[in-house]
């Protein structure tokens, strides 16, 4: 089943390959998160565009990884824009990744729950 | 370099051409050529028509061919020797061990 | 699958590192772990893993400065750097190429990392390979070239005992010389002769050198005796052909120059001409290549017959190794013959022919000659040479005085054997005659050719007037002695003691008329000739000289008194 928010194949195999230590993937996972976004925010009032590519790269990099995909779609969105140095558009962008975010946080933390 | 070994019809001779550079890095082949051969030739013939060159290794390896075929008793003859070749073996003397043609 | 490798994993999202990490170490391997890329480094230079997985971008300092410093670290080993990135433009994935070996992207792919893992370890292990060949050929190569320096340090001690250092001879020598096969041997004779040896070995390397160094034993060893040129040919040639095998032999030139005579005497088997230079007539004799090379004809075939040319001083004989010929430009043409022969018919004075060789084989060449030998003689007057004094192997504290010995040597003796080296080692068994050896062997030398070229063979030495009747004289000589049934030397030597001294007196006789007075006396009135000067010598050089009255021989004496 193909869900947009956080792909199960990935789920899946993160699953096998995790085992045990599946659980403890997940909170770092989601620990690193808010540490991303506080760094897209600042990046975003300072108006640094190089660190706020840098940023968006790697919360892109970690979310591809935990399969969800519709969020790392729209760090990458946000990254080309600081890559361009569009800033004017990135607000738009980051408030998208900040909703996407909360589905993802949320998905994750019941995810969470099964393995107590 | 090439080295090609024909015993004649009735076996009583073998001949040897040489093609390209006649030194060193020919003598395993030299060898084998009259080495390996099925027939007892009485005669050797050596085809220098294709040789380019001529050390003095290729003289060492005259000197192993006319020893393999007895020696004194060998019966030897290097044929269509180009100049360079006549000046090398004439300096050597070996007109003396071979019948040069 | 590769064995157990060490990886660091240098990734800065920390869910990324920990997944990464638990992927490799399900994979069987060691995990390090690093969060930027000074760390990384740091945690490299310590723990030396095999393996990086690194991701490009990260704080402190990104990926790939840190993998440029790690392969620093590592040096000629290969330690394979793994790029992590979501990077996905082409010129940032072909620096990932250009710094790391290869990349991989985000979402992380299990199987593809294993693989990727196993194909890189691949590599390094080919790495580690050829280094460590590379390092065992080295030390071979080490081993083997000191090896040769041994070797050649050996044949130094054997070359060196002659006299290359002699006021008539320039030469050049390579120092790859003995490993290229080329040999160069000079010593005197104890009766003041020069002899002289050029020689080429087939093949290169230590198998070349071995076959030098009995050689030159040969040469310096029986040189020293007194033989004569013919038989230290012979034994030369009887010596390689035992020891070397079937197809090694040596191309050589032996000279024999006489300075009390005036002549040389040439032995050339297998290397291109020699040249003689006449300096008065600028005339240019071809020493010529008429004999098979050393080593190769058993000793019954063997020919050592030479050539005989008379010299004036101020002559000049000028010897090449193959090298020279061989010697090619830049367009891989031979220097060949013609260009050798323009320098000698140069004009330039003869004194600078050996610099102007030199020259015109740099010039073609380009650049320095390092592997050419080259020899060039003078003939100089006799006193014009400091000749070495003899050398004895004992401690000569046991004298042989007061005794007598007869000698006769007939027919078939006189074709074949030269008494001389034999009659001088009894004489010089005597203490007492050593210090005027070289005098000695001078004397009975000429005694002995005289007696045995005029008194056996009747040559006439007036023939001896000029450089043809010269070559005729000698070649008359050789039949001659071939054709030799009956004639006889007798050597009579006797020792007295003398008041507080001693005296050698030496009876020479041959079986015809060598001695006879006419031809003497016209001979030693004829100062210039080249045949009178030998009896003159011997009148100059024994205390006491009397022909016999039949003219079939002569005696000399030697006389010493005690030292005070």
């Amino acid at each position: 089943m193909s869900d947009p928010h956080l792909d199960q194949s990935v789920r899946n195999s993160l699953l096998e390959v995790m085992g045990e230590e599946y659980p403890v993937l997940l909170d770092t996972y989601l620990f690193d998160s808010e540490e991303r976004r506080r760094q897209i925010h600042a990046a975003m009032d300072d108006g640094d565009a190089l660190a706020l590519r840098l940023a968006a790269h790697s919360f892109k990099g970690s979310c591809s990884n935990m399969g969800a995909l519709l969020l790392a779609g729209l760090c990458w969105q946000l990254e080309e824009v600081a890559r361009r140095e569009l800033l004017d558009q990135a607000p738009a962008l980051i408030e998208q990744v900040d909703r996407e975010f909360a589905i993802v946080r949320i998905l994750l933390k019941s995810e969470r729950q099964r393995y107590r | 370099m090439a080295i090609t070994a024909l015993p004649s019809g009735d076996g009583e001779e073998l001949i040897i051409h040489i093609q390209g550079r006649f030194d060193f890095s020919a003598h395993q082949e030299f060898r084998d050529a009259y080495e390996r051969v099925n027939v007892t030739p009485q005669r050797y013939v050596v085809d220098l028509q294709h040789a380019t060159y001529l050390d003095s290794s290729a003289l060492g390896m005259l000197l192993l061919l006319r020893d393999h075929a007895g020696g004194d008793q060998a019966r030897i003859s290097l044929v269509n020797c180009n100049p360079d070749v006549r000046k090398i073996l004439s300096i050597s003397n070996f007109e003396q061990l071979f019948k040069i043609a | 699958m590769p064995a157990r490798l060490t990886i660091l994993i240098a990734e800065d999202s920390p869910a990324d590192r920990m997944l990464l990490s638990t992927i490799v170490s399900r994979q069987g391997h060691r995990v390090l772990t690093a969060s930027n890329g000074l760390e990384a480094v740091g945690m490299f230079g310590q723990e030396r893993p095999q393996l990086v997985l690194m991701d490009a971008l990260m704080p402190v300092m990104d990926g790939f400065e840190a993998a440029r410093r790690i392969k620093d670290l590592a040096g000629e080993a290969l330690v394979p750097i793994i790029f992590l990135t979501s990077l996905s433009e082409s010129e940032a994935l072909a620096r990932c190429l250009e710094v790391g070996d290869d990349f991989l992207g985000k979402p992380y792919n299990a199987v593809i990392l294993q693989a990727k893992i196993t194909a890189m370890d691949r590599l390094r292990r080919l790495q580690q390979t050829v280094l460590q060949q590379r390092d065992l050929i080295a030390r071979h190569n080490e081993h083997l070239l000191n090896e040769q320096r041994v070797a050649k340090a050996v044949f130094d001690k054997v070359a060196h005992s002659g006299c290359l250092s002699a006021a008539n001879i320039r030469f050049l020598q390579s120092p790859f010389a003995l490993f290229n096969g080329d040999i160069l041997l000079a010593a005197f004779n104890p009766s003041g002769d020069m002899h002289v040896l050029l020689g080429d070995f087939t093949g290169h390397g230590l198998p070349a050198a071995i076959g030098a160094m009995p050689l030159a034993e040969v040469f310096y060893g029986m040189t020293a005796k007194g033989f004569p040129m013919m038989e230290i040919l012979r034994e030369m040639n009887a010596k390689l052909k035992r020891i070397l095998p079937v197809g090694v032999f040596c191309c050589a030139t032996m000279l024999s120059l006489s300075f009390q005579r005036q002549l040389v005497e040439v032995w050339n088997g297998g290397l291109p001409d020699g040249h003689l230079l006449r300096t008065a007539t600028g005339e240019r004799v071809a020493l010529v290549s008429r004999h098979l090379p050393l080593g190769v004809l058993e000793p019954e075939a063997f020919n050592a017959s030479c050539e005989v040319q008379p010299l004036q001083p101020g002559d000049r004989i000028f010897l090449l190794s193959d090298g020279v010929l061989e010697t090619r430009d830049s367009h891989d043409r031979q220097l060949g013959e013609e260009r050798l022969l323009q320098v000698f018919s140069g004009g330039h004075a003869p004194e600078q022919l050996f610099d102007e060789i030199q020259r015109a084989l740099a010039d073609f060449r380009g650049e320095a000659q390092d592997d050419v030998s080259m020899i060039e003689l003078c003939m100089v007057d006799e006193a014009a040479l400091v000749r070495p004094p003899l050398l004895f192997s004992d401690s000569g504290q046991s004298s042989l005085l007061d005794w007598s010995a007869d000698f006769e040597f007939r027919g078939e003796a006189l074709k074949r054997f030269n008494p001389m080296p034999f009659l001088l080692q009894l004489l010089m068994e005597v203490r007492e005659l050593r210090a005027r050896g070289g005098a000695l062997y001078a004397v009975m030398s000429e005694l002995y050719s005289n007696a045995l070229e005029h008194g056996v063979l009747g040559l006439d030495s007036a023939l001896k007037s000029d450089a043809q009747g010269f070559a005729h004289y000698y070649r008359e000589r050789d039949q001659r002695l071939q054709a030799l049934q009956e004639g006889f030397v007798r050597f009579g030597l006797e020792l007295m003691p003398q008041g507080a001294g001693g005296c050698l007196r030496i009876r020479v006789q041959d079986s015809g008329c060598g001695f006879a007075t006419d031809s003497v006396c016209a001979a030693s009135c004829v100062s210039d000739s080249l045949s009178g000067r030998g009896l003159r010598l011997v009148r100059q050089l024994a205390d006491h000289f009397q022909l016999l009255a039949d003219g079939s021989g002569a005696i000399v004496e030697f006389r010493w008194t005690a030292q005070a």
